[in-house]
Formats: structure tokens, C-alpha cells, sequence
């Protein structure tokens, strides 16, 4: 299948104020990707989602969704997008079934019964279906939630921290239906700062107070950044760091030809975690470098 | 715009059935104003003599209840739809300011169809007004329209408040709106200036009409007040419509 881009950001900012909530941002997505926003509180991730969505305007920079500016093409968005946003937005006096009836409505689609039922299965809430959402736990929520950003069967679901406190079954379940809706062309755009949930995607953007930091597949953000190997011939132990590992490894081997007293060897790769921390780590000491040098210019 | 009317009934269709649920909210809304009618009463027996010609004050009064009890619940309710995130997932969805607007006034209209209703009877009961049903049902009418206008100052008083507590400032102006009205004293004895401002509420008007009902005028015989009253209900919920936010 032919990759079509989906949402085309450049250079863009968003000021609250003082506060610079996005800095130059620039990247693309690609149709049918489970896309990641990954990074602390206070990173940019829901801001950059309510850019996309429309429901801010840009300070400064362009983007584009589906060929459409959101700014001036709200209305074609969204009948595209399915949202969920970080908190559920639910009408706790009413029914899961009515709540997702009520944003179906919205938009002209036939069999809109049907597909409410449909939905309310998926997410596994079938015999809770007429109860009132104010009797729901916080996971409960989050199920209504996200059925009532499936509903209408959208071409690009921008989700919010979807799976906070949901229970690691379901997450499960999720991501499993994620990964289903795009391999029939949805794009998902999904914000987390869970790292093992990171993972599930197939590309990441990383933002740290405003600033993109890294946009790759997590495999080659791993693979970027140290992995340490560790030989052992008999007692004796030899470490060494590598940087991209996979291609590193076999000129690393080769001096030992692989001879019989190799009898261990370990690779101990970084975790995302560690790989975040580290670039914001970094992205922080040079912050205050550049700030140390600006007062004594 | 078959979509949109259809839309606006699915909204409309919302908020009914909450209100439906909502026994407190419903409560408060048809209670409230009786109770505090009631106390006005006692208070009226206990100050007034028996010549005293207490329903031109306990009729524009009882609007001002009106007037009161719906800005404020529905100015918390709207702003409780914002700090929720559903009016954001409502726009998000498709759902235009207009058809927000327009549905949730459509809604709450039944509900001050009853509220005014059950007020006018009251207020006929225990004062013992005496008044034709002509009469009456003008009252009711203006009451009415009143109530709806209340709710769109609501409506429009919540697009700048981002949480309940910022809707609390808004209150000492619905209160001077009682002074500007001229249902305490005659507004021909303040200053000019402060004549001037009474345009700017609605109680004006509403005092005005019925005023003239009082004395056995017709509903129209003061005219431009009506067209004023109904004027300033669409100028506020224009307004309403052109500020809603989807976000801050």
C-alpha cells in the first residue's frame, strides 16, 4: 500500500501568553501508523492534539491534516477524526449507549443503533450498557470514552492518554484493536508518557516542555542511543558501549572469531526510559549552557 | 439546514433527558422561587396595611426570582459543560454554536414554561391578585420570555467564566439590575445617567409591560417595551451564539 502522508506539521509554535507551549515543531505522519506523542506533563502533547483538531489556532507555522489546514478546514476534519480526549467528557446522568448516541448523532451516518451496540461491545460494556456513567470506575470511563471516538468509524483517531487507568488486560485489548484499525488505513495518533505502551508504536515523536526531541521508530531510538555488551572468556569479562548495536555487533565479534572460550554474551540496551530521561537530560544542560553563555556576552 | 434543525433536536433531546435525572437540578429550579415567593408574603403581611397595593411590587418581584434563579443555574450548567471537556467533544463531533445554543435554550424553555407557570399561580393564589385571565396570561407570557432571556444572559455569562466560582462575580450585576429596573423606586427619580443603564436590563422592560397589565392595559398598549423586551432577548442570544468558545 502506497504511504500517503496524513498530517504534515512545520515549524510550528503555540504561545500561551509567555508560555511557549510548542517550539518549532516539524514532522509528518503517515497514513495507517500508530503514531506516539511521548513525553512528561507539560511536554506539548495535548496542545499539539488540540492544534490538530482545530480547537486552537497556531502562533506561528503550518500544518495540515489530510491536505486540510485546520484552522480554515474544520469542518471536513471533523468528520474524519474520532477524538478522545485526556479526561472522559461524558454526561454522567446518562447511559454509555445514550452518551455515544448523542456525539453519533453529529454526523450523517445510517444504522446508528447498530453501530452504538457494536461499539459498546468492543469496549466490553455491553451489560452495563443503561446504567448511568456516574456509577462507573475511572477505567469504565475511559471505555465509554473511546467508543464514543470509534463510533463513527473515523479515518484518524486522535487519543489523549487513552489507556490511563484502564487495567492491563484491556490495555491490552486496545492496543490490539489499534493495531487493527490500521491495518485497514486508520491513522492513530495516541499521547502517553507510559513508556511500555510507547512501544506499540510505530513511530515516536518525543516532546519535552515544548521541544520535539527525537522523531523515529522506538526500535532505532533504542538502537541510537548505548547498548553496552557484555563477553566473557572463562572468569574473564570485557564491556564495551555501542551505539546502533545491530550493526556494530558483528565487527565487534569478529575479533574473537567466535572461538570456543567465548562462553557468554550479554547485550544490555537501554530502555526507552532511559533514552528519554537522557535526551532531556541533555536537552536541559544545553538550555542552561546557552543561558550560563548569554550572561557573560 | 434539515441537518441543522435535526441536530439541534438531538441536542435539545440531550439535555432533557438529563434534566430528566437530574431531580436536584429540576427541583431547585421549580422550588426555589416558590419558596422565596412564599417568604415574600410573609414579609408583606407583616409590613403592609390593608390598603396597600402590594401586587405592584410582588408581581415584578416574583420576575426578578425568575430572572434571578435561571441566570444562575444556567450559567453553572454551561459552565459545567465546558469544565466537563463535552463542550469541546461536542464541537469536536460536529455540532456548531448555533446548535448548541439553540438546543439548549429549546430545552430549558419547557422547563421555564412550568417554572413561570407554577410561579403565576402561586403568586394569584396567596396574594389573592384578582386578576382576569387575559390579564394573566399576559403576565405569564412576559414571565415567560423573561425566563428565556434569563437563561441566554446565562448562556452567554458562561463563555467567560472557565470554572462555577468565575460565575459568582456576574452576581452583583443581575442585583443592581433590580435598582436599575425601577421595581424598587420609580427610575424617573434617579440621576439621568442612571436612567440611561436601565436599558441595559431586562428587567426594565419586563417591569414596564407589567406595570400597564396591572392597571388593566393591554399586552400591546405599551408596545415598544415588549419589542424592547424581545429585542434584547435576541441581541443576548446572538451574542451567546458569536462567543461561545470552543476552548480558552
Amino acid at each position: 500500500m502506497k504511504q500517503t502522508t496524513a498530517v504534515h506539521i512545520q515549524k510550528l509554535d503555540k504561545n500561551f501568553g509567555e508560555v511557549k507551549a510548542l517550539k518549532s515543531v516539524s514532522l509528518k505522519i503517515e497514513t495507517g501508523q500508530i503514531f506516539g506523542l511521548l513525553g512528561a506533563n507539560g511536554a506539548g502533547k495535548t496542545t499539539l492534539i488540540r492544534l490538530l483538531i482545530g480547537s486552537t489556532k497556531p502562533s506561528s507555522g503550518h500544518l495540515t491534516v489530510s491536505g486540510f489546514d485546520p484552522t480554515k478546514g474544520k469542518r471536513a476534519i471533523r468528520k474524519l477524526i474520532g477524538y478522545m480526549p485526556q479526561s472522559p467528557a461524558l454526561y454522567e446522568d446518562l447511559t454509555p449507549r445514550e452518551n455515544i448516541h448523542f456525539f453519533c448523532q453529529a454526523h450523517r451516518i445510517e444504522n446508528i443503533s447498530q453501530r452504538v451496540d457494536d461499539v459498546i461491545a468492543f469496549v466490553g460494556l455491553s451489560e452495563r450498557a443503561h446504567d448511568p456513567v456516574y456509577k462507573f470506575s475511572g477505567g469504565m470511563k475511559q471505555r465509554v470514552s473511546l467508543a464514543c471516538a470509534l463510533v463513527h468509524q473515523p479515518k484518524m483517531l486522535l487519543l489523549d492518554e487513552p489507556t490511563s487507568g484502564i487495567d492491563p488486560k484491556l490495555r491490552e485489548a486496545f492496543w490490539e484493536h489499534f493495531r487493527e484499525l490500521t491495518s485497514k488505513g486508520v491513522t492513530i495518533i495516541v499521547s502517553t508518557h507510559q513508556m511500555n505502551e510507547a512501544m506499540y508504536c510505530d513511530r515516536l515523536a518525543i516532546l519535552h516542555q515544548g521541544v520535539l526531541l527525537a522523531n523515529d521508530t522506538p526500535r532505532q531510538l533504542l538502537w541510537n542511543n548505548r547498548s553496552r555488551i557484555k563477553i566473557w572468556r572463562g572468569e574473564q569479562v570485557t564491556e564495551k558501549d555501542l551505539i546502533n548495536y545491530p550493526e556494530q555487533l558483528p565487527g565487534e565479534l569478529q575479533s574473537y572469531g567466535l572461538d570456543s572460550s567465548v562462553s557468554r554474551i550479554e547485550i544490555e540496551e537501554d530502555t526507552l526510559e532511559t533514552v528519554v530521561l537522557r535526551m532531556i537530560n541533555e536537552q536541559e544542560a544545553g538550555y542552561l549552557k546557552e543561558a550560563k553563555d548569554d550572561q557573560y556576552d | 439546514m434539515t441537518n441543522m434543525i435535526k441536530r439541534v433536536g438531538v441536542v435539545t433531546g440531550r439535555v432533557l433527558n438529563q434534566l430528566r435525572r437530574d431531580h436536584r437540578f429540576v427541583g431547585i429550579s421549580l422550588v426555589f422561587p416558590l419558596v422565596i415567593i412564599y417568604f415574600i408574603k410573609v414579609v408583606f403581611d407583616a409590613l403592609a396595611s390593608p390598603s396597600f397595593n402590594i401586587s405592584v411590587y410582588v408581581v415584578p418581584y416574583a420576575a426578578f426570582i425568575i430572572h434571578f434563579i435561571t441566570f444562575i443555574l444556567t450559567a453553572i450548567v454551561l459552565v459545567r459543560e465546558r469544565t466537563a471537556g463535552t463542550l469541546a467533544r461536542m464541537f469536536v463531533s460536529g455540532y456548531n454554536p448555533i446548535e448548541i445554543v439553540s438546543g439548549y435554550l429549546l430545552a430549558y424553555t419547557v422547563l421555564a414554561t412550568v417554572q413561570s407557570l407554577l410561579i403565576l399561580i402561586e403568586l394569584n393564589w396567596i396574594f389573592e391578585l384578582g386578576y382576569d385571565l387575559g390579564q394573566l396570561a399576559s403576565i405569564y407570557l412576559v414571565m415567560w420570555v423573561l425566563a428565556i432571556v434569563s437563561m441566554a444572559i446565562g448562556m452567554l455569562v458562561s463563555n467567560f467564566a472557565r470554572n462555577e466560582g468565575q460565575v459568582f462575580p456576574f452576581i452583583p450585576l443581575v442585583l443592581l439590575s433590580v435598582i436599575l429596573s425601577g421595581i424598587i423606586l420609580p427610575i424617573e427619580r434617579l440621576p439621568e445617567w442612571v436612567q440611561a443603564l436601565s436599558f441595559l436590563t431586562p428587567l426594565y422592560y419586563v417591569n414596564e409591560v407589567i406595570q400597564k397589565l396591572i392597571i388593566g392595559d393591554g399586552l400591546f398598549d405599551d408596545w415598544p417595551k415588549l419589542i424592547g423586551l424581545l429585542a434584547y432577548g435576541l441581541i443576548i442570544v446572538s451574542t451567546a451564539t458569536l462567543s461561545l468558545r470552543e476552548s480558552d
